[in-house]
């Protein structure tokens, strides 16, 4: 057991060391461009700010979409941004260097290496521009979000953090399911239009969904999940049982994920051979 | 004439080629108007509603939407930076075929084909949202709408030609197009019914001719514009305005060209 924790503690410690090497290397490849990255941030603070302009004129019609106030959507919004972000740091562009990487049989590379094949794609693409500017929009509309609940606690804002991982987990694990298709039809750029839009609709709550839509956005296509729990448990309006089946579909697709993922990659037939 | 037809028929059996990228697009599209309808239907199950539109009017307000999307706006631009920037666009040069009318017989292949796939697509939705659907009241609604999507094809393609043009001036073509397609579909109303914003911008989107793509043929397939003719006038002047900036830019273009890759 006391040698169990200790190999994990071992890996865990020569990932972190892995993703900071990685990390300086991908920043010096963002340096290059460093015009491209005000563009980047710019064009991302439009695309929020027009989210933010929709909801806005909703509002002045409604005063709550299924429950959700305007303030409470406005940290919603935000909680997207910051998802995305997230997965910039860690996993996403590496999923739209895949098909490249197939394509041209550079993937061998990433068979080869002593490291998971997954852990290396994610890793040597990491990417802070690409969705920067919608981090920084992210953490101001859920600042002024906040800044206008009236009940609202400092405690809300660790599990907010864990539940951020958690749906960051769900994401990974969803990227990984759609990317696995990759080995057979070689599209990676049709497969990462469905992750898109993925990201894209969670930016409305959870609970407007009923009946079999409830069920296939929480645990098929979970967009009923992704950024809404994170957003209910920092604004006060979640339920114990909602944020277990948060907690049970982020763990299920990450390990589905990883499982699919591994079986599929026996299917990768190097062109480069 | 003959030419053109050909080339129509090339492109066809191209876009077929990339069928499973259009599946893909339209079921990520499809799936994103599935979730306004649950938005819709949980803001109108709570007693509230928006502006003078029923539940039934915005369902089918987002539906026609998605298939309006596919039908009328033109993505050709795409392909033709492309073209522009790696040169290619030299070949066209010494070629007898027209370069605006090449691209708008390409767009016009794609849009049909396109318009298949979607309408299987939203019928499908449909079956979904049957309790929901609102139809024409009278025949003449039918046609109207019809003119208008046909006229919005010729308007969509002629502004994305204009966009695609930018490209001999402009190498990062792309971020500005990007940009300038959500302030599009912004103020066409493809994300909201236009009477539903505020008015300032309500009177923004009078005078710009975004609204024609969207908005205004849902508008007349609901019933909610009587009298057409005044804003189909309109839409002509448009097009015929935006046909005249097409053939300055391409003449301009080609003097500016550099011809990469020679």
């Amino acid at each position: 057991m006391k040698q169990l924790a200790y190999n994990i503690f071992r890996k865990i410690k020569r990932y972190l060391h892995l993703y900071r090497v990685f990390l300086s290397q991908n920043l010096k490849e963002d340096m290059i461009y460093r015009s491209n990255f005000i563009t980047l941030a710019v064009m991302d603070i439009g695309f929020v700010s027009v989210s933010v302009i929709l909801f806005k004129i909703i509002f002045t019609h409604v005063t709550s979409i299924a429950g959700w106030t305007f303030h409470q959507s406005i940290i919603l919004i935000g909680s997207v941004g910051i998802i995305r972000e997230m997965a910039y740091l860690t996993f996403r562009r590496g999923f739209l260097e895949l098909g490249n990487h197939i394509r041209k049989g550079t993937f061998d590379t990433f068979m080869v290496r002593p490291i998971a094949p997954n852990i290396h794609l994610a890793f040597r693409h990491i990417s802070i521009s690409e969705s920067f500017g919608e981090a920084i929009t992210g953490v101001v509309l859920v600042i002024y979000g906040i800044l206008h609940l009236n009940n609202w606690t400092w405690v809300s804002i660790p599990l907010y953090i864990i539940f951020l991982l958690n749906s960051l987990f769900v994401y990974y694990g969803f990227s990984l399911l759609i990317n696995s298709i990759v080995f057979w039809v070689i599209k990676t750029q049709e497969l990462n239009t469905i992750v898109y839009f993925f990201m894209e609709t969670s930016r409305y709550p959870g609970d407007i969904y009923r009946g079999v839509g409830k069920f296939i956005f929480t645990f098929i296509i979970p967009i009923g999940i992704i950024a809404t729990v994170p957003a209910s448990v920092l604004t006060g309006r979640t339920s114990w049982s909602s944020a277990l089946i948060a907690l049970f579909v982020g763990i299920s697709f990450l390990t589905t994920g990883i499982l699919v993922w591994r079986k599929s990659i026996e299917h990768y037939s190097s062109a480069s051979g | 004439m003959k030419k053109y037809i050909t080339l129509f028929h090339i492109n066809w059996q191209n876009s077929l080629q990339y069928r499973f990228s259009l599946i893909v697009y339209i079921f990520g599209y499809s799936l994103y108007i599935g979730v306004l309808l649950y938005l819709w239907s949980a803001i109108y199950s709570e007693g509230q509603s928006v502006g003078n539109y029923t539940l039934s009017e915005l369902t089918t307000y987002y539906l026609l939407q998605l298939m309006i999307n596919s039908v009328i706006f033109s993505y050709v631009s795409w392909d033709v930076i492309e073209n522009i920037k790696d040169g290619y666009f030299s070949n066209f040069l010494i070629k007898p075929i027209d370069y605006y009318f090449y691209w708008f017989t390409v767009n016009l292949s794609g849009k049909i084909l396109e318009g298949l796939f979607i309408i299987i697509a939203v019928g499908i939705i449909s079956i979904f949202f049957r309790g929901h659907l609102t139809f024409p009241g009278t025949s003449a609604a039918l046609i109207y709408f019809l003119i208008s999507v046909i006229l919005g094809i010729v308007l969509s393609f002629e502004m994305d030609f204009c966009v695609g043009m930018i490209t001999f001036w402009l190498t990062q073509v792309r971020t500005f197009k990007f940009m300038l397609q959500t302030i599009i579909l912004f103020f066409a109303g493809a994300m909201l019914p236009l009477d539903l914003f505020p008015d300032f911008l309500v009177r923004i989107s009078d005078f710009l001719p975004f609204r024609y793509l969207v908005y205004f043929p849902v508008s007349i397939y609901l019933g909610k514009i009587n009298n057409p003719w005044p804003s189909f006038a309109i839409l002509i002047v448009w097009i015929l305005v935006f046909y005249g900036i097409s053939r300055v830019l391409l003449l301009r273009g080609i003097k500016r060209y550099e011809a990469v890759g020679i």
